[in-house]
């Protein structure tokens, strides 16, 4: 299982990255979400995982974006600003999960399980993996 | 505006002055005329009857003259004897002292014995002499007007004939005559019959001829007149006129000489001479206009055979009138000046105000709020300018009201954005320390004293995390997400969250749990924290081995007396509070804890957490004895009732 982490504040790419690899997940990180769009580009990814504020272009942005070409992946959207206005936008953009900031490993790695299960498995992966 | 407000008010008063002063000119110029022309008019009527009178009493004086001389013995003597030479004496005597032009003596037999002329004793037979004929027939003394033809006058004095002879003058307005001159004179004569003793004697006569003579008229003139002028011309004249010619006149000519020969006009003479009428008004005598009076002249046979007339100049009257008019005029003009000035000054006072009312508009329009208006008017202007600075004042309250709502809500916003801003910069690291401890304290092989340290690192992140949270809550003041709450359940579930702490610091808590008690319309979650924030205090507060209780029940609150409500109180054996700091106890970050030790945020997030359920929140303290919380809660009637009934 393949997870992008797309957040311009290198402790949080950090700690997701300690996280998920420790159950197993296999993570890549951008700082940009002009950055995440090239990635996206050249890789499948079973997961994102994105910040909301960030500086050029924010995650509403991101998400507008990955929705045109890759509307089946789940999202996640964390932010360390959780208004009920950011989240029932997020949710209205089709983000799968919202997680605020900060969170706990446990509450990280329950949040990407349930937004992983949520997916129908892909033809290339073998079923079972999440 | 401003200008046709004033153009339209000088225009009113002008039309007003225009009108007025027209009519009255219109009016008041044919009123006047007219009493100038009745005046005249009157004047000549009774100019006339004076002129008259003196025409008469010419004609009386020449008949008492010639009675007089009748008289005398002297005469009467050389009448009886025909005495032709002294009578011709005679004769020529009294028609000097009476100034007869022609005198004489007829016989009984109708034959001239003599006469004052030339050839004063005639030798051949003679013409007829119409009055001395008529005093013959009659056998009494005659008087009057006479026509005597050319050949008597001639044979009376040849230079009478020739002073009546009179060329025709071509006259405006006159009927035109076949004839070049006139020819026959015009005479005021007497005739007095002699008698001694019974025997009639003869008729003595005499007259005065009228042709040229100036002696009548002229004496009307200074007499009714008394020579008064206009223009440097005797404003009456006087006429006599056989038929329609002047004979007899004062009437001056343009060449300056007097109008004998001309001709009355046309219409006075029908009037006059052929229908016998008096004619009083005004006509055209020879060159101008005369306010006129003529009336028909009858022989001593009752024929009409000629005019009197007096007039006056009808110019001093018409310039009278101009005189008046011109008046009336300068007065309207006047009036007009007079209207454009006050209609000026009028406008200008009115406009003024409502000017610098329209400038104020303007200012006001541009953003200030307090531009001049100038002094009020006492006019209904004022009550105008009045109501535009109650207007101006409102709208400045109005403006500063909604200046202080934007500076309040700046402040809120500007302190959420703030408390937003921090929040986002402080949980990402919170991440960070959330991951690495929680990823240390899963390794099963910690020493038990390293796995205590991360847990206390995990507890006080943990806390972190609560005060970024209240942070944010406080600094959005989230709306309330009401439902009917049952308080004892929710004071219940809070101390479960709390159980073990109070359990690690060794205070005792205790639940008193009020029956019967309404259920609420609150949001959970925020009360809740306000909960976890009264006890967490209270822990903080109290030493191990020390009691907090919380009670519930029924309650009044101090600010709304008469409103039922729910009290949960919180009661706690700590340290109390000091008194100084009761009062600032709810205010935004005031603590009394260590730094690191607690933020301050708690109470007043609460105090505004209660406040929105329009409930309160109060504290009794003593400092050593402990702390007492009340949060108070109101209850709403209908919804209480329906509530109790279904929530048990």
């Amino acid at each position: 299982m393949k997870i992008l982490v797309v957040d311009d504040d290198a402790i949080v790419i950090k700690s997701c990255r300690r996280i998920l690899e420790a159950e197993g997940f296999e993570v890549s990180s951008v700082p940009s979400a002009d950055k995440a769009l090239e990635e996206l580009k050249s890789y499948d990814f079973d997961l994102l995982l994105i910040d909301v504020k960030m500086p050029k272009h924010d995650g509403m942005y991101l998400m507008r974006e990955i929705k045109k070409n890759w509307p089946e992946i789940p999202i996640i959207i964390m932010s360390g600003y959780p208004t009920p206005e950011t989240i029932a936008e997020v949710l209205r953009l089709g983000a799968t999960l919202f997680i605020p900031k900060p969170f706990k490993p446990d509450e990280l790695v329950k949040s990407v399980r349930q937004a992983l299960k949520n997916v129908p498995p892909k033809k290339s992966f073998p079923t079972g993996a999440g | 505006m401003i200008y046709s407000t004033r153009s339209k008010l000088i225009l009113s008063f002008l039309s007003v002055s225009i009108l007025v002063s027209g009519v009255a000119l219109i009016v008041g110029g044919q009123l006047l005329y007219k009493a100038v022309l009745n005046e005249a008019t009157t004047r000549v009527r009774l100019d006339l009857n004076a002129a008259r009178e003196i025409y008469l009493s010419r004609i009386k004086g020449v008949k008492v003259a010639l009675n007089v001389t009748t008289l005398g013995p002297v005469f009467r003597a050389s009448l009886e004897k025909h005495d032709a030479q002294k009578l011709v004496g005679l004769l020529r005597n009294v028609a000097q002292q009476t100034e007869l032009d022609f005198a004489g003596i007829v016989t009984k037999e109708g034959k001239t014995l003599c006469h004052i002329g030339p050839h004063s004793i005639p030798k051949e037979p003679t013409l007829p002499n119409p009055i001395a004929n008529l005093a013959l027939q009659q056998r009494t003394a005659v008087s009057g007007t006479v026509i005597l033809n050319n050949e008597f006058l001639f044979a009376e004095d040849p230079e009478l004939a020739n002073r009546a002879r009179i060329k025709f003058v071509p006259t405006m307005r006159a009927v035109p005559r076949p004839q070049t001159e006139e020819l026959s004179g015009m005479a005021l004569a007497a005739a007095v019959p002699v008698f001694e003793a019974g025997n009639f004697l003869g008729v003595l006569y005499g007259g005065v001829l009228l042709n040229r003579s100036q002696e009548i008229v002229d004496r009307v003139r200074d007499t009714v007149f008394q020579q008064e002028t206009y223009n440097g011309r005797s404003i009456g004249t006087a006429t006599i006129f056989l038929n329609d010619l002047r004979i007899s006149t004062n009437v001056i000519s343009p060449d300056g000489n007097r109008a004998i020969g001309t001709l009355a006009s046309e219409e006075v003479k029908e009037h006059v001479l052929v229908e016998g009428k008096k004619w009083i008004d005004r006509a055209f005598v020879v060159n101008d206009w005369y306010i006129t009076a003529y009336e028909p002249i009858e022989d001593i046979f009752g024929q009409r055979v000629g005019m009197l007339y007096v007039g006056v100049l009808e110019a001093k009257y018409a310039d009278v009138r101009r005189k008046a008019l011109s008046i009336f005029i300068i007065v309207t003009v006047a009036g007009m000046a007079l209207a454009i000035g006050l209609g000026t000054l009028i406008a200008s006072r009115t406009s003024r105000p409502v000017q610098q009312l329209i400038e104020a508009s303007i200012q006001v329009s541009e953003g200030n709020l307090s531009p001049e208006i100038g002094p009020i008017s006492k006019s209904n202007i004022g009550v105008l300018q009045k109501t535009f600075k109650e207007m101006l004042t409102s709208l400045q309250e109005r403006d500063k009201q909604s200046e202080i709502k934007l500076l309040q809500s700046e402040k809120q916003a500007s302190i959420g954005k703030l408390a937003g801003g921090v929040a986002h910069e402080i949980n990402n690291p919170l991440t960070g320390i959330f991951t690495f401890t929680h990823m240390l304290l899963r390794q099963k092989d910690l020493p038990a004293e390293v796995r205590s340290d991360l847990e206390t690192i995990a507890q006080e992140t943990e806390r972190v995390r609560k005060i970024v949270k209240g942070l944010l809550d406080f600094s959005r003041q989230t709306e309330l997400d009401r439902e009917p709450t049952d308080v004892n359940r929710l004071v219940r579930y809070t101390l479960s969250l709390v159980e073990n702490q109070a359990l690690i610091k060794g205070i005792n808590l205790n639940f008193e749990t009020g029956e019967g008690l309404p259920m609420i319309t609150l949001d959970r979650n925020q009360m809740q924290s306000v909960l976890l924030n009264v006890i967490m205090n209270a822990l903080d507060a109290t030493e191990p081995g020390g009691n907090i209780t919380i009670t519930t029940g029924m309650g009044v609150s101090a600010n709304k007396p008469d409103q039922k409500g729910v009290e949960i109180v919180c009661n706690d054996t700590g340290c109390g509070i000091p008194s100084e700091n009761l009062d600032k106890l709810f205010d935004p970050f005031f603590t009394t804890k260590e730094i690191g030790q607690g933020t301050g945020l708690g109470l007043s997030v609460s105090y505004g957490i209660v406040d929105r359920h329009e409930g309160a929140i109060w504290v009794q303290s003593k400092v050593g004895r402990g702390s007492t919380f009340t949060i108070w809660l109101p209850v709403e009637e209908e919804r209480a009732k329906h509530e109790n009934i279904s929530g048990g």
